[in-house]
């Protein structure tokens, strides 16, 4: 059998935004040599175009980019991996064309010594392997722990074998199908894994489920769960999510327009680019330096944001719409089949916004679910503040974030810096998990999980 | 042959299939993060030495810009795929196949010491060598077609029969090409999307070029090597298609969603109409028919 064509593993642009860090560390004197597309840039000044308001031209960047290679924190050469497929006794029937979610799937990275363990949650629509959790897992399994990295409670694999009601996106349910889960598999462990203490992690949302799972454990008290950290994690999810619809709408604009006008000038542009060099296959290599080019202007950094942030949605909304008959895409007497062509559906679901997802499933699930909820209690109760006194009182909960986060407002920072006091690290420029992995936040994390951690004197 | 593998394959699956428990636990090959870092900062500096050069120098082959591609001149979002539900099939067999049999071979063969494996890898990319240079001279690109050879030579000898892509160290990498690209330069359209078994995404032309490749390289037969008992060719195509998956990033059903089957449709079709627009270089773009799916 020969070579053939690899099909890419991400949507072709955020192929492009995950690649993109091509640019990152381009050394400084390279950009200036040609003066060109290639520009590194984060030394460059703002680039012009449509300002979203929302956030600075840096923390765009670091968001998009991430850790480049060489300011990450030293990592293992090896780490052990096993990959858990579980089947949760609370699993609703599986729908027909969820039938490759049957099982929740986790990874663990074990010492072969008793060591302390520590479990990791991705951010939204997040599986368990994510870039960003084999950074940390790399870096905690070289700390000493033993690692489980679990997916996001939003990610569709989780909905559909893990979550008890499927409709995803509330905190506090999110984070109670995430503890039972948590439990099923440390029952499961191989038995030559030896937990000596137990601690989470998340970021992003992830940071978020953490806090909430580990005051759950607090009150029930089954894991015995020592230690949270959250890195970037939002203070009102809701008000976060709200920031992403509206980046979208500002850098993409609304609907399907929007998408179709930012799908055919991407595909002009990497025609023109292709055409012009002299290469023979569309490869990797070329989306690398591709990326450089396209991604120049505010207005195309936070479209690569919001975009990534709206095809997460798009499978969380399906499930949602699925499990809670709620009839926006997924007919409730005729749910689509093993086969149907779900083109149009996907298409339909791309032009919505979170806020679509929350008016027409979430809010009508939870209204008729929950005695004596409305739509201001439902908001309310998706913040932070529900654990605010543990947070504040417990001293056992941490969090890094950057003052350039753009899933938080200024208030929603000081909010978190307040209620935390010296438990919090608020980093300067990064983003949104822009420098996750690096030496910095990698070395303050493990202070963290350790209880050594001591806020520097400003 | 292959029709004897996949028949093998399909009971295999659905005997795998029978055996689902509560909790499956499977070691995976260990992950190497400071290597992978280490591999992302060089491959990086590469790239962006190598697109500093092409800022430098006129890209086009005759200096002369191609006749720019506009947003009106991108297909529809929309793919032409007739035989949806046969592919929608033929995608879940590939998804429990490898689940249940090409991906644990491919994990288990890369636990293999890595010079091993990048000699196996080498190899077989040398013996499609010779074919590519044909490929290149149907096309006219004599150019290309003298790299391909100039490859083989290298690498046959120097590079101790192929185990060793020396020719990429003296910056001759290795430039593919196959019989979808020939019959794409003389005009065949890509046809309607296809997905093979085992084989994965595919499109009408590209299922053509592939049985095209195949062929040329049984007929071309360097060595004898694809002459012989079947278990000889077999285990050859064996070896060759497990090298292939174990260095392919791709996992089904990763992404956990629904739509995956639509999103790998989508990306397969533009990366290879994308490609065409390559070998056309000189010529400007297309109008597609107003409304007509990408790839009709």
């Amino acid at each position: 059998m020969l070579p053939r064509p690899r099909p890419p593993r991400w949507p072709l642009f955020l192929f492009l935004v995950a690649t993109a860090a091509s640019a990152a560390w381009l050394p400084a004197a390279d950009a200036s040599s040609d003066g060109g597309a290639l520009a590194a840039p984060n030394s460059l000044p703002p680039a012009a175009g449509p300002a979203t308001g929302l956030a600075d031209s840096a923390a765009l960047r670091a968001t998009v980019f991430g850790t480049p290679p060489d300011e990450m924190a030293p990592l293992p050469a090896s780490v052990p991996l096993t990959e858990i497929d579980i089947q949760l006794p609370w699993e609703n029937p599986v729908p027909a064309v969820f039938w490759f979610n049957k099982k929740l799937r986790v990874w663990l990275s074990a010492q072969k010594k008793p060591a302390p363990l520590a479990i990791v949650i991705a951010g939204t629509g997040g599986d368990g392997n994510t870039s960003k959790l084999q950074t940390l897992r790399a870096a905690l399994y070289g700390a000493g722990y033993h690692v489980l990295t679990m997916p996001s409670p939003t990610f569709p694999g989780f909905i559909v074998a893990a979550s008890r009601t499927g409709v995803a996106g509330d905190l506090r349910q999110d984070s109670e199908d995430l503890y039972s889960a948590m439990q099923a598999i440390l029952a499961h462990f191989p038995r030559r894994v030896r937990v000596t203490d137990i601690d989470v992690l998340g970021y992003s949302l992830g940071g978020a489920n953490a806090a909430v799972v580990k005051a759950i454990d607090a009150s029930q008290g089954k894991l015995r769960i020592h230690r949270a950290v959250m890195i970037n994690p939002p203070v009102s999810l809701f008000t976060s999510i709200g920031r992403l619809d509206r980046l979208f709408a500002l850098s993409i604009g609304s609907g399907d327009a929007g998408i179709e006008r930012l799908y055919r000038q991407l595909y002009a542009e990497l025609a023109n680019l292709y055409r012009a060099s002299d290469r023979v296959e569309l490869d990797e290599d070329f989306l690398l330096g591709a990326a450089a080019a396209v991604l120049k202007t505010d207005a195309e950094f936070s479209a690569a944001i919001a975009l990534s942030f709206r095809l997460d949605l798009v499978n969380m909304f399906f499930a949602g719409d699925l499990y809670a008959h709620t009839g926006v895409v997924v007919d409730p007497h005729h749910p689509p089949q093993v086969g149907d062509p779900l083109e149009k559906t996907e298409m339909t679901l791309r032009a919505m916004p979170f806020s679509e997802y929350f008016a027409r499933v979430f809010s009508p699930y939870y209204l008729a679910h929950r005695a004596h909820a409305t739509n201001a209690s439902l908001i309310a109760e998706n913040r932070l503040d529900i654990v605010a006194g543990a947070l504040r009182n417990d001293g056992d909960y941490y969090a890094q974030t950057n003052s350039d986060d753009l899933i938080l407002d200024k208030s929603e920072l000081r909010w978190l810096e307040r209620t935390l006091g010296d438990r919090i690290v608020v980093y300067d420029h990064g983003g949104h998990l822009g420098n996750l992995g690096d030496r910095r936040q990698i070395a303050d994390m493990l202070d963290m999980l350790a209880g050594r951690w001591h806020r520097p004197a400003p | 042959m292959i029709l004897r593998l996949a028949l093998a394959a399909l009971g295999l699956a659905a005997l795998a299939g029978c055996a689902a428990q509560t909790v499956d636990i499977r070691s995976l090959p260990s992950a190497t993060p400071a290597a992978d870092n280490a591999t992302a900062a060089e491959s990086r500096a590469a790239l962006a030495a190598a697109l500093a050069n092409e800022t430098t120098e006129p890209a086009a082959e005759n200096g002369e810009p191609p006749p720019q591609f506009t947003p009106a001149d991108a297909p529809s979002m929309y793919t032409y795929d007739p035989w949806e539900r046969l592919n929608r099939a033929t995608y879940r067999f590939n998804a429990r196949f490898d689940s249940a049999i090409f991906l644990p071979v491919a994990n288990g063969y890369r636990r293999l010491p890595s010079p091993l494996r990048s000699g196996v890898h080498n190899f077989f990319g040398n013996l499609t060598e010779l074919s590519t240079m044909i490929n290149y001279a149907l096309q006219w690109r004599l150019g290309k077609g003298a790299r391909s050879l100039g490859r083989f030579l290298v690498n046959s000898t120097v590079g101790i029969g192929g185990l060793i892509d020396v020719a990429k160290r003296i910056r001759l990498p290795n430039a593919p090409t196959g019989f979808s690209d020939t019959l794409g330069t003389w005009g065949v359209h890509p046809g309607p999307y296809v997905v093979l078994p085992l084989f994965g995404p595919s499109t009408l032309r590209d299922t053509i070029g592939l049985a095209g490749d195949i062929g040329a390289r049984y007929g071309i037969n360097i060595v004898d090597l694809y002459r012989g008992p079947f278990w000889k060719t077999g285990s050859l195509d064996v070896v060759d298609a497990v090298d292939e998956r174990a260095n392919t990033p791709f996992r089904y059903y990763e992404t956990g969603s629904p739509f995956e089957y639509d999103d790998i449709r989508f990306l397969y079709v533009r990366k290879r109409l994308l490609e065409d627009t390559g070998l056309h270089r000189h010529q400007p773009p297309k109008k597609p028919a107003p409304g007509a799916p990408a790839g009709q």
